[in-house]
């Protein structure tokens, strides 16, 4: 594995430890929001239109 | 955003969610509750998107009945009091699809018993064991399942002994094993 990806691996595991340590209730607004953006995206006429 | 007009109900807080619920605790529809799935998940991972939640609650029996129903929960959720819709097996409270499940098996018995209290925004609720969350997990086995029970071991969030006792009395070893063949030396 090249220095690059062991470096983007090893920021992505120290963010996830971040978000992991937020309050319950901070993560529940953040929960929130993924869930709007996921209905957002799914409702988006350019996604519905590759559906298989 | 993306053209897509925005439903103000979809942002409105968990924590709403939970009111309600302990309200509906409180007036003596359900016994205990805790939160399970990805909002259970939330307490000890990073948040990851959900489009519902997952309570499992122990309801109380009918006078001379046997059969466990959810039928008090939807009458009291859907009185015009209250007015929640019930969408296919969801109630939709405050926005949220909340999904009520009485526990279908011992495993399921002990990880509500066994749920840690906590508080949102200064309201109580519960929130199943990091530990029987995996091991509910691991049960129920679909490729989400084992996504987060990646997720859980990697966090280093779930205590490995506590883990294999669980494991041992719901006789859930051999599907553990199982599951650390096809993933690799996972065990915390």
């Amino acid at each position: 594995m090249s220095k690059w990806m062991q470096n983007l691996l090893r920021n992505k595991r120290a963010m996830r430890r971040r978000l992991s340590a937020l309050p319950f209730s901070t993560k529940l607004m953040m929960l929130a929001a993924l869930r709007e953006r996921s209905l957002a995206i799914a409702a988006n006429p350019l996604r519905q239109r590759h559906r298989p | 955003m993306l053209g897509v007009a925005r439903n103000e109900d979809v942002m409105k807080p968990i924590v709403e969610v939970l009111k309600v619920i302990n309200r509906m605790q409180a007036d003596g529809v359900i016994e205990t509750y805790a939160i399970g799935g990805a909002v259970g998940a939330t307490f000890y991972l990073e948040p990851s998107a959900t489009l519902d939640i997952d309570i499992f609650l122990s309801l109380r029996h009918a006078p001379g009945s046997l059969l466990v129903t959810l039928a008090p929960i939807y009458e009291y959720l859907t009185a015009p009091a209250r007015g929640y819709k019930v969408e296919n097996e969801y109630v939709v409270i405050e926005g949220w699809p909340v999904q009520f499940l009485p526990p279908s098996d011992a495993l399921g018995e002990e990880a509500l018993a066994q749920a840690v209290e906590t508080r949102v925004d200064g309201v109580r609720t519960w929130v199943m064991s990091a530990e029987h969350l995996v091991a509910l997990a691991l049960k129920l086995g679909r490729p989400k399942d084992f996504a987060r029970i990646l997720q859980f071991v990697g966090s280093g969030a779930v205590k490995p002994g506590a883990l294999d006792r669980i494991l041992g009395r719901h006789k859930l070893l051999a599907k553990w094993r199982e599951f650390e063949r096809k993933f690799g030396r996972n065990k915390p």
